[in-house]
């Protein structure tokens, strides 16, 4: 198992971000769903070890991220997008990847073979060398992909990957996804529910900072089937179909 | 974008051009190689090449061919590991074949070797016309007249025949020459 | 194949040998063609520090311009503030403390663009942090030595400031690195400040005024803590959007 979390809990002041998630994930692509606020981002925090939980335990890699050495070892192994990544415009692609290869701590010899390799996996060989400033948003958000997956990390974070992506990168995406989840744990956060049936092995669903679904993709669409809930593909009705009993069932609770 | 436009390109820097370069000349040039080295060698040597033409775009001159060029430096590198690696290395058919007698530098000789094969096989299939008129001409050393009988023709059709088997040879062998014989392709 | 060749096309034209992968070998050249080869300064200091990262950090703090030139600003105003003697010692002390906030804004969650990730690192973002405030002092310092023979004013603050607190930087990043915590390096740059300071004092004829006068040790180290407490706040994990 790469992820364990067991009641894991995030509060900002009153508010309660992430209530009492407990998860388990080994290698496969995992897919975080739920609508905007619903905690996901809070929680692939937690998991990139960038934020601390207010309660409950995490496990990552087999160890506990809340001492700085276990944390350094799990932030070598790990791969993070976030939702919100900038660049530094002045920076070239080639610089971008190898500077973030290096803050892993890769030994330096492995770095540039690394670096072209992940320029290449996600296409952008033929922009190695131009600046930032000079890429559309869908290549910003490849080269961020390049940086996440340059340590061929055992526990690969991605919150919104596919923004700005065009269909056919998307396509490339996915299979990226699925060659890594052949020995890595993927999580992909997205509110794309498309997205996710496709390449994911797994999926987790989540509304107001709890988890109300885990299963498979099949699961999900039969949780849809003949519920009359909203959605024009089959994952997508599931999806409304749980979050609407998880919501009544809280409205039913309070 | 020419290869010779290509090569400018990489003189002044451009990486995608050499990008570029690699997808178009790779695949031959690791035909050629691979008559020559090992596998795995042959991957060594293409990256040395292709690092050498990075850094020595600037001194290629436009009247010369490009594959030349590129076979040029892929040249040097595949016979710069041969010699490293000692004659035990060398034993691919085209060296076997002489015998085990090789004169001077037997990188060389087994790079002329592969050079050799590539111009002879530019002739056509064996036992086309243009490689069977060599072959009897050239390697048998008979006259024309007799090469005449064996093929069944006219002494005329033999000598227009000898004259473009030298063309086409002339023609595989100058890829291998970086700018030797000015001007042409 | 008869005319082909002469056409220009290859005699040997086609896909490859089946058993040479041309991706690895492309993937070869591409390390060489795209990597930055680390220069003099980055290399030694990736060995000082234990950490290549560190030393990427270092060189490319300049090209972080917008951060970059929001420090500079910064620490050159504290430096004319703790440069003009006014007769007080506060001010002198206060102003590691406005430099130190300045250069944790500057490249923290205030600027930099790719923070959220910084923070994800193996490297811990607040050796960054210290790097970097050896590098923007460190750099100003050498301009200000140029700009010395010039200026008299320019001078004042390069000796009296930039040089003295690129020597307070690299004492902290030394602390740190050796006791693996930036806060120790902050702390132990803050109390160098102090140090030097008392130093400057006693040679200005308060000796006794300096080392006897005990009123003075509480509020100089009250201000130590003040210098690692800034810069501790500034780049704490941030409480964030949920």
């Amino acid at each position: 198992m790469n992820v364990e979390l067991t009641e894991l809990t995030r509060r900002f002041g009153h508010t309660q971000a992430v209530a009492g998630v407990t998860l388990e994930a080994g290698p496969g692509v995992f897919g975080l769903l739920g609508p905007n606020g619903a905690g996901k981002t809070s929680l692939l925090r937690m998991m990139a070890t960038v934020l601390p939980p207010t309660a409950g335990r995490l496990r990552l890699l087999g160890r506990d991220p809340g001492g700085f050495g276990p944390r350094r070892e799990i932030r070598r192994r790990l791969g993070y997008l976030p939702q919100n990544l900038g660049y530094y415009p002045g920076f070239t692609v080639a610089d971008f990847v190898e500077y973030f290869a290096l803050l892993k701590d890769m030994p330096p010899r492995r770095v540039p073979r690394a670096v072209a390799a992940a320029i290449e996996h996600v296409g952008l060989g033929d922009r190695a060398r131009a600046k930032l400033r000079t890429l559309s948003g869908g290549m910003l958000r490849r080269a961020g992909i390049a940086q996440a997956i340059v340590n061929e990390p055992e526990l690969l974070l991605l919150d919104e990957p596919t923004a700005g992506l065009d269909p056919e990168q998307r396509v490339a995406f996915r299979a990226l996804l699925r060659e890594f989840g052949q020995r890595s744990t993927v999580i992909v956060s997205t509110h794309l529910v498309e997205d996710v049936g496709v390449a994911c092995t797994e999926v987790a669903l989540m509304d107001a900072g709890r988890l109300v679904f885990h299963g498979t993709p099949g699961e999900l669409v039969t949780r849809g089937e003949g519920s009359g809930a909203a959605g024009d593909a089959p994952l997508e009705r599931g999806y409304s179909a749980v979050l609407a009993a998880a919501r009544s069932g809280a409205a039913a609770r309070s | 974008m020419n290869d010779d436009a290509l090569i400018a390109a990489v003189a002044r820097g451009d990486d995608t051009a050499l990008r570029e370069l690699f997808s178009r000349h790779a695949p031959w040039l690791a035909g050629r190689l691979r008559a020559v080295l090992p596998a795995a060698e042959v991957e060594d040597v293409l990256q040395e090449t292709f690092l050498g033409v990075w850094r020595g775009a600037a001194g290629y001159r436009p009247e010369g061919s490009p594959g030349g060029w590129l076979w040029g430096i892929a040249r040097r590198q595949a016979a710069l590991w041969l010699r490293r690696r000692g004659p035990a290395e060398l034993l691919l058919p085209a060296v076997i074949a002489a015998d085990g007698r090789y004169p001077g530098d037997p990188a060389e000789a087994a790079l002329s070797r592969a050079e050799l094969a590539q111009a002879v096989s530019a002739l056509g299939p064996e036992g086309g016309a243009a490689r069977e008129t060599w072959r009897l001409m050239y390697v048998e050393d008979k006259s024309v007249a007799e090469v005449a009988k064996l093929m069944g023709v006219s002494a005329g059709t033999v000598k227009s025949r000898a004259h473009r088997a030298r063309q086409l040879m002339r023609a595989a062998l100058r890829h291998h020459e970086p700018a030797a014989e000015g001007g042409g392709r | 194949m008869t005319g082909n060749e002469l056409a220009g096309g290859y005699p040997d034209a086609g896909p490859g040998p089946a058993d040479v992968d041309l991706d690895r070998v492309w993937l070869g050249v591409a390390a060489q063609v795209w990597r930055r080869r680390p220069g003099p300064v980055e290399r030694v200091t990736g060995r000082l520090l234990r950490s290549p990262g560190l030393g990427r950090a270092l060189v490319t703090t300049p090209s972080l311009l917008f951060g970059w030139l929001i420090a500079t600003v910064v620490i050159l105003l504290a430096g004319i503030g703790a440069t003009v003697s006014t007769g007080e010692p506060w001010v002198a002390l206060l102003a590691p403390a406005v430099a130190a906030a300045g250069i944790a804004y500057a490249y923290g969650p205030g600027i930099d663009q790719a923070w959220e990730l910084s923070q994800s690192m193996a490297v811990s973002d607040r050796m960054v942090l210290l790097v970097r405030a050896l590098a923007v002092f460190g750099l100003n310092a050498a301009l200000g030595m140029a700009a010395s023979a010039a200026s008299g004013a320019a001078a004042a603050v390069t000796f009296g400031w930039l040089v003295p607190m690129t020597a307070v930087c690299a004492l902290a990043l030394a602390a740190a690195t050796v006791t693996r915590s930036p806060t120790v390096g902050v702390v132990a740059g803050a109390a160098g400040w102090v140090i030097a300071l008392l130093a400057g004092q006693a040679a200005e004829g308060q000796v006794t005024a300096a080392v006897t006068d005990s009123v003075f040790v509480v509020p100089y180290l009250a201000f130590a803590a003040c210098c690692g407490a800034v810069v501790w706040l500034a780049t704490r994990i941030p409480r964030g959007t949920p």
